[in-house]
């Protein structure tokens, strides 16, 4: 039997790759002043932590404070959701090569990898002596953060279109925003509501720790009770918000299936 | 306050925070190779196309879906708590960050692989293990390699932000100034981050680039 040798520039680039993974982890762990015996004792500490959290603190007092705080983090996301879809809609347009000028698509993309290169918590510093602390901070900064993001995947969406239907409408007459209106948004839709419904259980996950410099929501609340030794209801929180985002999970993931996949027929 | 804002101090950024600058970096390494070579054998554990058994593969799926569910800083926070305050809390709670994300990737891509050369290698004799390593592995290489560069960039995101628990990396800087509300001090040392973050996406798209 004949198997052919693998192609020496392919095994140079193989060895070449565990190379730079072997030597780039050993470089950090070493920079980072970790040795075997905190790793091997991390186990066990992590263990001590979880089972001072057990039996969860669910009198009426905890659940009162945690709740109204897990539900902020909810709007947030959502609010913060809403306002990236509504700005990164028309942005993402813009920043499409196909439907846009040249020059002003890779502007546009220039500015959104700036917005996106902002962490949400980064952002909310910054914002924190502009609109003061509360969940106003954290709708911005979530929302600021998904423009960039949502505009970078819808502009890739819109890239990727069927030109078909967009040289049919322009044969019978229409117009550049007709072209849009009639052969983009139709095509792309689907997919980028999508998005918007994934970048929503993102957000979800962003705006529960923003609390932890002030901008709203459960964060706080966990920092807080870590901070004062009071475990049990540290773990509540934790548990309360592990709850909300797998229901919230749940359901945006079937509605974006529903959306993709259309509704199932049974044969 | 604002005004301080737009009067950053660039000498003292250089000189205090290019070293946490870098600690943030390393974090972000060990912790997306960890994390992410971690995953890479439990996935195969959470799809159907290669686990067979419904008990292992739902304990399997839900532990992946439940270690997604906890956001990345308060991973850090518990392991403050745990194992003390420092970069080495911070890998930890990145490995879980990045495992959560590798898993859920990964596992989607393995449900969808083609199944022909895994019965192949079963017809010719090969334990179930070995034709998973020798058929499904290869066939998930690619994706995997476009994933770890995609979780190395999340996590130099999310290393920077670490600090501000008490984690390590730039953010306790961040924290500190924070405090004393020198915002022409943090201002700098977001520029900093910006053009540090940029820099390194450059880098990954162009290795995939070059790998892919």
């Amino acid at each position: 039997m004949n198997i052919p040798n693998q192609p020496l520039n392919q095994k140079i680039l193989k060895y070449l790759i565990t190379v730079l993974i072997v030597v780039g982890s050993i470089w950090s762990a070493s920079g980072l002043e970790i040795t075997p015996d905190r790793i091997f004792s991390a186990p066990g500490k992590i263990w001590i932590l979880i089972s001072a959290m057990f039996p969860l603190d669910l009198s009426q007092e905890a659940i009162d404070r945690i709740v109204p705080k897990v539900a902020e983090s909810l709007f947030i996301a959502w609010a913060g959701t809403v306002i990236g879809a509504i700005f990164s809609f028309p942005v993402s347009f813009l920043a499409a090569n196909n439907v846009s000028l040249n020059s002003l698509s890779r502007m546009t993309k220039q500015v959104l990898n700036i917005i996106r290169a902002f962490p949400e918590l980064i952002l909310a510093f910054v914002l924190l002596p502009i609109t003061g602390l509360g969940p106003l901070t954290g709708t911005l900064a979530v929302g600021i953060h998904s423009i960039g993001t949502l505009g970078k995947l819808s502009s890739e969406v819109i890239e990727g279109i069927d030109e078909g239907p967009l040289e049919s409408i322009k044969s019978s007459g229409g117009s550049k925003l007709n072209e849009l209106f009639f052969g983009v948004v139709p095509q792309v839709m689907p997919t980028i509501t999508s998005y918007w419904l994934y970048r929503f259980e993102i957000n979800l996950r962003a705006s529960a720790v923003l609390g932890v410099v002030g901008a709203g929501g459960v964060g706080a609340e966990l920092i807080n009770q870590l901070r004062f030794r009071d475990f049990p209801r540290a773990g509540t929180v934790l548990v309360v918000t592990i709850a909300m985002v797998l229901i919230v999970d749940t359901i945006s993931a079937s509605i974006r299936r529903r959306i993709i996949k259309g509704r199932e027929i049974k044969v | 306050m604002t005004d301080t804002l737009f009067d950053p101090k660039w000498e003292w950024a250089f000189e205090n925070a290019s070293q946490a600058l870098l600690e943030t970096i390393q974090i972000a390494i060990l912790a997306s190779i960890l994390g992410c070579f971690i995953a890479l054998p439990l996935s195969f554990y959470a799809s159907k196309a290669t686990n067979q058994t419904t008990t292992t593969y739902i304990i399997y799926k839900s532990f992946l879906n439940f270690i997604r569910t906890i956001p990345d800083l308060f991973w850090a926070m518990l392991f403050t708590v745990a194992v003390g305050l420092g970069p080495f809390a911070g890998v930890l709670a990145l490995v879980m960050f990045s495992m959560a994300i590798m898993g859920k990737l990964l596992s989607e891509t393995i449900d969808s692989i083609d199944l022909g050369p895994l019965e192949a290698a079963k017809a010719s004799g090969a334990k179930h293990n070995q034709a998973v390593f020798t058929s499904a592995l290869p066939q998930i290489l690619p994706n995997f390699t476009a994933y770890f560069l995609y979780i190395f960039e999340l996590c130099i995101r999310a290393s920077v932000i670490l600090g501000l628990v008490g984690a390590g990396g730039v953010g306790r800087i961040i924290e500190t100034q924070r405090i004393f509300l020198r915002f022409d001090r943090i201002s700098p040392i977001i520029v900093l981050i910006l053009f540090a973050v940029i820099a390194i996406e450059q880098f990954s798209v162009w290795l995939r680039r070059k790998i892919l």
